[in-house]
């Protein structure tokens, strides 16, 4: 059928453009591309992972740079004594593992408690990462000798294609079919048979994995290692103004988000952090209740009228 | 010494039960995420701050205004904003979903529009310095002040809405907004009042704060999430439930950092917000599970 090949090819031609883009840039790009670049593929991995279970099942979790924060801290713990891919793989196992922790309690019950969770949860692991910091004597810890910035690009772009390619694959099987009644209406799917709660914590720990990657990447990317910054709730509330931007409803959703975001605050992060800050709020509000279904959605219901 | 550590609970108790009254009222009447109630207590506390440096009001007085301020902010707020998401919702969920986005938004907006219009440093003002002497314990007058205004105003809240035709709509509207509806209460007008009445609490709440600590743009997350931890502690739509809540989790914060130590006050109310969770979902005063 027509309309179930369309989004496949948009994602594919997604995919196709982003690996292009990927060897240009990495080929030719200059220092302030290649940083643009690399922060964009950050965004759109942690907005892809994001999406599978805040977008699909509709539990929106406001404090995802929690595992950001915690990969990253993982990884800077471990530096140095393992390889850096092993870093990867543990920060990655310590993200999922935190969502377990989390979900398990929080996603076992409806309504808005799981939200709530995740506005604090992101502060509360701030707070024990600095208190733990403090205690060992450390504020804030430098990584010396890392990768550079065109590994660390081409890297960004593999985790930014992984996280789209699973945002697609969850969306596009049973597991993302199931998530969707969730966010239809979860008491219809659990009387249908949905195993509601196992789908969320499932979708929860998968999107939690990569955006603990991306956190070891930025960290290796500054070079040091900051609390205040990795835990930031600026980085929770882009993620979430980027995917109501773009769409929730499909992979290719927060790519266009994600390049619309980049590039309004390449004009204006640096002039003005909190008037920044003030208009994604406001784009937040306007694209909820005027665009709910984000500019992918718009575009794919003006394509399916002509 | 114990006496001493009961009655700085008190007044937070008092100061939680009104913050998690006004959320209550937003929150059980209208189904309304509203994530950004910690900012709604910032400009109250603001509001108090200005009435009282750049106006000369009594501090008392100020409070007074804080709650009008906030009041008619959140019922421009209605008007303009979540009347139409109210009307626009098609379940319950969704409504969440929306308002909650919607308020977070709303949350980001007033932080750092606060930030840009009054920087970010904390401010203060001081009146009230004078210690006083109650029994055996020592509490400085402002404190004093901050607790009878809280439990005055928790009190009034509970009065209200036990004996008012209006409270009495408001409390149906809580139990089932149809149903509500179908016997002839004016939804629409008692949204109004519990948005005046929940947001002006706020206000009311960040002003008292103000008599005690220093303002910030960024002081509101904490008592957004006391004011979920009690709401949830004590069952959402329970009135009673978000006074009696308040007070246990003042002393249990007041208690348990005294025994396990500052660092820790974080880890217990999320630890208690999981643990009810988990134990018993619906509340203390909650009858049906979540």
């Amino acid at each position: 059928m027509i309309r179930q090949r369309r989004p496949a090819r948009v994602s594919a031609g997604i995919l196709l453009a982003g690996l292009v883009a990927t060897a240009a840039v990495a080929g030719l790009a200059g220092n302030a591309t290649l940083a643009f670049a690399t922060n964009l593929a950050c965004w759109i991995a942690l907005t892809e992972s994001w999406l599978i279970l805040s977008g699909y099942a509709g539990y929106i979790s406001l404090g995802h740079a929690v595992f950001v924060g915690t990969g990253a801290y993982v990884f800077v713990l471990t530096w140095g004594m393992i390889p850096v891919w092993q870093g990867f793989l543990a920060a990655a196992s310590a993200s999922g593992l935190l969502a377990c922790l989390i979900g398990l309690p929080c996603l076992r019950v409806r309504g808005p408690y799981f939200v709530i969770l995740t506005l604090g949860v992101a502060e509360l692991a701030k707070n024990i990462v600095i208190n733990i910091e403090a205690s060992l004597g450390m504020f804030g810890r430098l990584l010396m000798d890392g990768p550079g910035p065109r590994p660390l690009f081409l890297l960004a772009c593999g985790l930014a294609a992984a996280a789209f390619v699973l945002s697609y694959a969850v969306r596009h099987s049973r597991l993302g079919i199931g998530l969707l009644a969730i966010r239809e209406n979860e008491t219809a799917a659990e009387m249908t048979g949905v195993p509601t709660v196992r789908l969320k914590i499932v979708a929860f720990v998968l999107s939690a994995i990569i955006p603990g990657m991306v956190g070891c990447v930025m960290v290796a990317r500054s070079g040091y290692f900051e609390p205040l910054q990795i835990f930031s709730p600026q980085i929770s509330l882009t993620i979430v103004t980027t995917c109501i931007i773009g769409g929730i409803d499909d992979a290719p959703g927060p790519v266009l988000g994600a390049v619309f975001l980049n590039l309004l605050s390449q004009a204006l992060w640096e002039k003005a952090p909190q008037l920044y800050m003030v208009i994604l709020g406001v784009l937040l509000i306007a694209f909820v209740l005027k665009m709910p279904d984000g500019l992918y959605g718009w575009l794919m219901r003006r394509r399916r009228v002509a | 010494m114990t006496w001493q550590l009961l009655l700085s609970a008190c007044v937070s108790g008092a100061l939680y039960a009104v913050i998690a009254l006004s959320l209550n009222l937003i929150y059980g009447t209208m189904r309304l995420l509203d994530v950004a109630h910690g900012e709604f207590v910032m400009v109250g506390a603001f509001a108090g701050y200005f009435l009282v440096t750049l106006l000369g009001v009594p501090p008392v007085l100020a409070l007074l205004g804080a709650f009008a301020l906030n009041g008619l902010a959140g019922l421009v707020l209605y008007q303009w904003l979540f009347a139409g998401i109210i009307r626009r919702a098609r379940s319950t969920e969704s409504l969440e979903s929306t308002s909650l986005l919607v308020f977070f938004g709303l949350s980001v907006i007033l932080q750092n529009g606060a930030a840009l219009a009054f920087g970010g440093t904390p401010r203060a003002y001081e009146r009230y310095a004078r210690i006083v002497h109650v029994g055996g314990v020592a509490i400085t007058g402002n404190r004093l002040v901050a607790m009878a205004a809280c439990v005055l105003a928790v009190v009034a809240v509970l009065v209200f809405f036990a004996r008012s035709t209006w409270g009495l709509a408001i409390r149906a509207l809580i139990a089932n907004r149809d149903a509500a509806a179908i016997v002839g209460i004016d939804t629409q007008a008692a949204f109004r009042l519990t948005c005046v009445l929940g947001f002006g609490l706020a206000g009311y709440a960040g002003a008292v704060i103000g008599l005690m600590q220093p303002v910030s743009p960024f002081m509101g997350g904490q008592y957004l999430m006391i004011g979920f931890v009690i709401i949830v502690l004590g069952g959402v739509g329970k009135l009673v439930g978000s006074v009696v809540g308040g007070v246990l989790i003042a002393l249990l914060e007041t208690v348990g950092t005294q025994l396990t130590g500052p660092n820790y006050r974080d880890i217990l109310i999320y630890g208690t917000f999981i643990a009810v969770l988990l134990l018993r979902p619906q509340g203390i005063f909650g009858r049906h599970a979540a």
